[in-house]
């Protein structure tokens, strides 16, 4: 009982935005949906949501088509953020419930109850084009979030926010999560993708790179990431095959092994070169393989 | 889904600005209609001439015009003719100036020329070109010979009437035709109202689907609800300001014209005359070819909206539709001096045009009921292929922005 994408392509004009892209998202999950920019992950989304008709393919919730469930089940925040500038906060977030399903009391109700939550008590009876880019983009979350969906889809929630902002969020987002709702986002930010979600789906020109389990994929990415520091010759590593330096950093040196190197050899090498202060192999971070799996790509 | 997005268009709008103060202006116009004939009355009375006062000098030989001006002058209380023979022309005309008069009106055979202070003053060189041509005219009649009598009958205009008979009636009725003339100005005044407002309300469509497109909050709402039902909910939603707008305009219309009727202001107000015979017939009619009218063009301005990405784009691409409704109204205007042309029947069975000339049909003549009737018929289908075609090309103009799509981008998006 899940979210299956199946096959689903998408053209414009000669263009495919998406390309037989499929994968699945489990009841339940919190799912990062990553990729470079233009890689088709707003288009897929409204695909998802029927907002725009895929040209092939399907979109199904619980085995039932996508489209036949109604709207009220889930929530969607747009990456064009935007709300009627004149409407008042509280009144804006109750027409949201509204027209979601909620009926006038619990909308009501309900927005009192998020406002205060996102730290916006004070601002129910202001214009939404009063308030301030940031808090503009909570009411929005709000909006989405209101009627308590099952289904939370967020295209780039934490841009444009500010650490304290950023980690509100992710707070509401753990939460919805422990009380078993199915949140999909979208983000360039690896580090907060990493930081809450277990499953993730890469994709980049509308074909999907990398999808599953974030750790299973970790561990078979392999640990071959070598974070080395040393007191003398730090040039040794030049003459091992297979060694590459990723990044030079005052701590320390950062490599990526190639298959079939030998980390023990490197060390010896090491130790001959000078004093090893720090010799470390580490799983790749996800920033680096979304680096390393887009670069191949490319 | 739709009542929710009805009752948000309202609700905010009804608050606006915009249409407090088009409200508010209605019903001061509304007002000032009811005060509209005394002012005129004053108005008219104030540039009129009070009293012509001309000095005369005739160097004619032949012809003499002073005496049949002096009988005028007799005739007439506002007349005063001072005969200023044997001054010059300079004296004559100091004579003007001293005495602040009209003019000096120098008459040599048949050319008359009148010195004045003041020639721009058209309605008195009107009247005083008048004074002269029937001074001419009864000093001819004087050289033909024709008696007192004879001239009167001469000048005696006809009664003329007018019978209206329809085919298959044995005799007609007589035809008032004061009260046509009331009919026509009354349907011209509504005829104008279904002008400005499905100029104003469809304008307000457009602009009202371009602000949520620039402010992005389309994505959110076509999320959640189906873009028809968005379309329809912004059409309806403005839809009921207008008629709101015209209720409360009505209304005022109708309380002035029982004032006017009963109370001591009664006199004051002079409530015009074609208000005074509206008919409840008419103003039915008026909210039913309003609300086709509204509901055909309401929605090609929702596509026409969703076409841009900015407000301020919109006049661009309404500017067509605008020229639609302007040749309406043309054509319901040339309807007028001929309700029952080929050209009126043609224009009052097109859509685009229908809702004004049919409308002036039937408040100025009878028109056979089937072409009423064919009317509505033409224009209810109008409204279902019309809607149909917008929302599809609504559909997809509302998440489309930066460059404004081709005509032939549009085509596309109807077959799509």
């Amino acid at each position: 009982m899940s979210l299956v994408i199946a096959d689903v392509t998408k053209r414009f004009r000669d263009v495919k935005a998406v390309d037989q892209l499929s994968f699945t998202v489990r009841e339940g999950a919190l799912f990062g949906f990553l990729g470079p920019n233009g890689a088709g992950k707003t288009t897929t989304m409204r695909v998802i949501l029927g907002i725009i008709k895929s040209d092939e393919g399907t979109v199904t919730w619980k085995g039932k088509d996508f489209g036949r469930w109604g709207t009220g089940f889930y929530g969607y925040l747009p990456e064009e953020r935007g709300l009627y500038p004149k409407m008042r906060v509280a009144e804006h977030l109750e027409f949201l419930g509204r027209i979601h399903g909620l009926d006038k009391q619990k909308a009501r109700r309900e927005t009192s109850r998020w406002l205060e939550r996102f730290e916006l008590g004070d601002l129910g009876s202001k214009r939404v084009e009063e308030l301030s880019k940031g808090n503009q983009q909570k009411v929005q979350v709000i909006g989405t979030m209101l009627h308590d969906p099952e289904l939370i889809i967020l295209d780039e929630p934490f841009s444009g926010l500010d650490p304290v902002n950023s980690a509100l969020l992710k707070d509401v987002l753990l939460e919805a999560h422990d009380r078993g709702k199915t949140v999909i986002f979208s983000s360039h930010r690896m580090d907060q993708v990493e930081e809450i979600c277990q499953d993730i789906a890469l994709i980049n020109r509308g074909r999907l790179l990398l999808y599953g389990n974030l750790k299973q994929i970790k561990k078979s990415m392999g640990r071959q990431i070598l974070r080395l520091s040393l007191e003398g010759n730090t040039d040794f590593w030049a003459r091992i095959p297979g060694l590459h330096l990723l990044q030079e950093r005052a701590d320390y040196l950062e490599f990526r092994l190639d298959e079939g190197v030998d980390a023990n050899r490197v060390l010896a090498e090491a130790m001959e070169a000078g004093q090893v202060i720090r010799f470390e192999l580490v799983e790749p971070s996800l920033d680096q393989i979304f680096v390393e799996k887009v670069g191949e790509g490319a | 889904m739709i009542p929710v997005l009805v009752k948000r268009e309202f609700t905010t709008r009804v608050k606006g600005t915009a249409y407090i103060l088009t409200t508010v202006v209605g019903v001061l116009v509304f007002i000032g209609l009811s005060f509209l004939p005394p002012i005129m009355e004053r108005l008219s009375s104030s540039i009129a001439p009070k009293h012509i006062e001309l000095v005369v000098l005739d160097q004619g030989i032949e012809s003499s015009h002073l005496p049949f001006l002096l009988q005028l002058s007799q005739e007439r209380e506002d007349l005063t003719i001072r005969d200023a023979s044997g001054l010059d022309e300079r004296a004559a005309y100091a004579m003007v100036l001293d005495e602040n008069l009209s003019g000096l009106l120098l008459i040599d055979g048949p050319l008359c020329t009148l010195v004045t202070p003041d020639s721009k003053n058209v309605v008195l060189n009107e009247e005083i070109e008048n004074v002269v041509n029937q001074a001419a005219t009864l000093w001819r009649a004087t050289q033909l010979g024709l008696t007192q009598d004879e001239m009167q009958s001469l000048f005696h205009a006809v009664d003329f009437r007018i019978r209206e008979v329809a085919p298959e009636q044995e005799d007609g009725r007589e035809v008032d035709q004061v009260a046509q003339t009331q009919a026509m100005v009354l349907a011209y005044f509504l005829l104008f109202m279904i002008y400005m407002a499905l100029i104003l309300y469809g304008n307000m469509v457009a602009s009202g689907v371009a602000e949520e497109k620039s402010s992005r909050i389309m994505e959110v709402m076509v999320s959640t609800v189906k873009p028809v039902e968005l379309m329809f909910g912004k059409i309806i939603g403005v839809g009921a300001l207008g008629l709101m707008q015209f209720f409360i305009w009505i209304s005022t219309g109708l309380v002035m014209t029982f004032l006017g009727r009963t109370s001591f202001l009664g006199g004051l107000l002079g409530v015009a005359e074609p208000l005074r015979a509206v008919p409840l017939g008419g103003i039915l009619w008026f909210g039913l070819y309003f609300l086709l009218g509204y509901f055909f063009y309401a929605s090609i301005f929702a596509a026409a909206g969703a076409l841009v990405s900015r407000v301020e784009e919109v006049s661009q691409v309404v500017s067509l539709l605008m020229m639609f409704i302007m040749v309406g109204f043309f054509g319901a205007y040339f309807s007028f001096l001929n309700p029952n042309s080929s050209f009126a029947v043609t224009t009052s069975l097109i859509p685009f045009t229908a809702p004004m000339v049919m409308f002036a049909r039937i408040m100025l003549a009878d028109p056979p009921l089937v072409q009423v009737a064919a009317s509505v018929v033409i224009m209810l289908l109008a409204i279902a292929v019309g809607t149909w075609l917008s929302s599809k090309i609504y559909r997809i103009g509302i998440l489309l922005y930066g460059k404004r799509p081709s005509l032939g981008q549009v085509a596309r998006f109807l077959k799509g």
